[in-house]
């Protein structure tokens, strides 16, 4: 993934090739993993439901923010920043959307028919995506253009600083959101008993609503944050490039604790990348993935409800 | 005026009618206890009071004001809660969190520490367990804490749903006795039982069958009716 926005000069020392880079490399990938897993740890521990669309809102909400950028479509040409709000005011409303057209309706159908439900929604907005985009990747906003740290043998982009900022300061106030706000227990307590939650005065409608609608919030960061580090954003770009691992982070941090997709991004990212800067290609092909699966199933086999989690 | 006016309640499930159009009042201040065997219909009356299904014809009004088609949120905010069958509780929460939670309708949010100590002080196994989550508790202590997360809201009618189902005979007397101590502290209750322990705290009985309510009076005159307990409740209760 070009995302990575480090490289590794030709004068580089074998230690700061083997370790530094590796090392860096992981934590800005595994923070855009983090930031998509963010996401749907939320609509997990909420509801139990693992979003396919999830990475797809994102990829939707940084072409919403290109089209706004450079002046697409129904958008004149405006500047950054409100491109980015309109992405983010775009991930917010397919959020709300989804939930008000696909998630309420099954309420009360089994979780699996709501999980493929979030499949055709991946599959519709990938179609209206390419639609409204055409095929060809699109340049995507940049929120920065300069380097957060250069060295002779290192190269950090701001963007890439900002992903791990981002994803770090959203898992602990997502923590804080769930630890300490009234409505935060309130979205729990409506995923262990809905009827119980009606019975206190809670609106089920209303707290599904304000979730998805934060859900989509962090798929826009996701999805800007993400087009932006690799510099194109094409219909299925974030599903492609991020689902898999995102899914993995989630799974690997602990599926119903929100620093889990922190820590979990950031361990998938890492592994990732010591694979992929350790084992050559020709012993391994696509090491990165292979270890990173064989990491996931030892998780899963010693702990279950991965590194952070806890069933609740 | 009576605190609650059921005029001619239908409700059911789907296309299927349970309740057949039933009548009662509850006075403000006493304990009604609604006796009949399962699937008599009491659940679903209290379930229809309290919002959680949709009232099909038929009046309720609290207080004077109508309040059926009302959803649950809006008859908690009304000053109705109940304490459903089941307990269902929060079990991933713990017991603290799940009575802050029951005080969610309420405006005076700072209050709501003086109300948490009230509920401890009916039930003191509570305290002891407020930093431990719901589902570990016994069957006893999660019937305690429905009870006292529905008493969490402040409402003036509180409902309870088979309060004694699955305790001990000791408990649930333990139970009765706190539900009358609250119900002396100003809250009127109406308690959904099959277990005729509960009949020394009705002030008022109710008896349902097949959807129809077939005994409405005193406590005590059901108390005293024999015939009343043999045909309702089972010889073993009239003896």
């Amino acid at each position: 993934m070009s995302a990575v926005l480090l490289t590794a000069p030709q004068q580089m020392q074998p230690l700061a090739l083997e370790f530094v880079v590796p090392v860096v490399s992981g934590l800005i990938q595994g923070s855009v993993y983090g930031l998509l897993g963010l996401g749907l740890v939320l609509l997990y521990k909420s509801g139990r439901i693992f979003n396919f669309a999830q990475a797809e809102i994102g990829t939707f909400s940084a072409l919403f923010a290109a089209f706004a950028d450079q002046g697409t479509g129904p958008f004149p040409d405006l500047p950054v920043p409100v491109a980015i709000l309109i992405g983010l005011l775009t991930g917010v409303g397919l959020g709300l959307l989804v939930e008000r057209v696909v998630i309420r309706p099954l309420f009360s159908a089994p979780k699996v028919t709501v999980v493929v439900a979030t499949a055709g929604v991946l599959l519709l907005l990938v179609a209206l995506g390419g639609f409204l985009s055409g095929p060809e990747p699109r340049s995507a906003v940049q929120i920065f253009e300069g380097d957060f740290l250069e060295t002779s043998s290192l190269r950090v982009t701001d963007t890439g600083a900002l992903v791990v900022v981002v994803l770090a300061v959203l898992a602990v106030l997502s923590a804080l959101f769930f630890s300490r706000t009234r409505t935060g227990t309130a979205i729990i307590a409506v995923s262990q008993e809905p009827t119980a939650t009606r019975l206190v005065g809670i609106s089920v409608e209303r707290t599904s609503a304000l979730t998805w609608g934060i859900a989509g919030l962090l798929g826009a960061i996701a999805g800007i944050l993400l087009s932006g580090t690799v510099g194109v954003v094409f219909p299925g770009s974030l599903t492609f490039i991020a689902l898999v691992p995102a899914f993995t982070a989630a799974v690997l941090g602990g599926v119903t604790a929100l620093p889990g997709a922190f820590v979990g991004g950031v361990v998938v990212g890492m592994i990732e990348s010591f694979a992929q800067t350790n084992i050559p290609k020709d012993v391994l092909p696509g090491s990165g993935k292979v270890v990173l699966f064989v990491a996931l199933l030892a998780v899963l086999l010693l702990r279950p409800a991965g590194l952070l989690g806890k069933e609740t | 005026m009576s605190l609650l006016e059921v005029e001619e309640l239908r409700t059911g499930y789907g296309a299927l009618p349970v309740l057949q159009g039933i009548s009662f009042n509850v006075e403000e201040g006493q304990t009604a206890v609604i006796f009949g065997l399962n699937g008599a219909g009491k659940t679903t009356t209290v379930n229809c009071l309290a919002g959680v299904l949709p009232t099909w014809s038929g009046e309720v009004r609290f207080d004077g004001k109508r309040i059926s088609g009302k959803d649950a949120p809006g008859i908690v905010k009304a000053g109705i809660a109940l304490s459903p069958e089941g307990r269902r509780v929060w079990p991933g929460l713990s017991v603290l969190k799940n009575l802050e939670l029951g005080a969610w309708v309420r405006k005076d949010q700072k209050a709501i520490g003086e109300t948490v100590e009230q509920v401890f002080g009916y039930f003191p196994r509570l305290e002891e367990r407020k930093d431990q989550m719901a589902g570990t508790l016994s069957g006893g202590e999660q019937q305690m804490l429905a009870i006292g997360r529905a008493i969490m809201c402040k409402p003036r009618l509180l409902m309870i749903d088979e309060a004694s189902l699955g305790l001990s005979p000791k408990l649930a007397q333990t139970v009765f006795q706190v539900v009358s101590q609250i119900n002396d502290d100003g809250t009127t209750v109406i308690i959904v039982e099959q277990n005729v322990g509960v009949l020394p705290y009705a002030d008022q009985a109710l008896i349902m069958e097949k959807g129809a309510l077939t005994f409405d009076g005193r406590g005590e005159e059901l108390e005293r009716s024999g015939e009343l307990r043999k045909t309702y409740l089972g010889e073993a209760a009239a003896e």
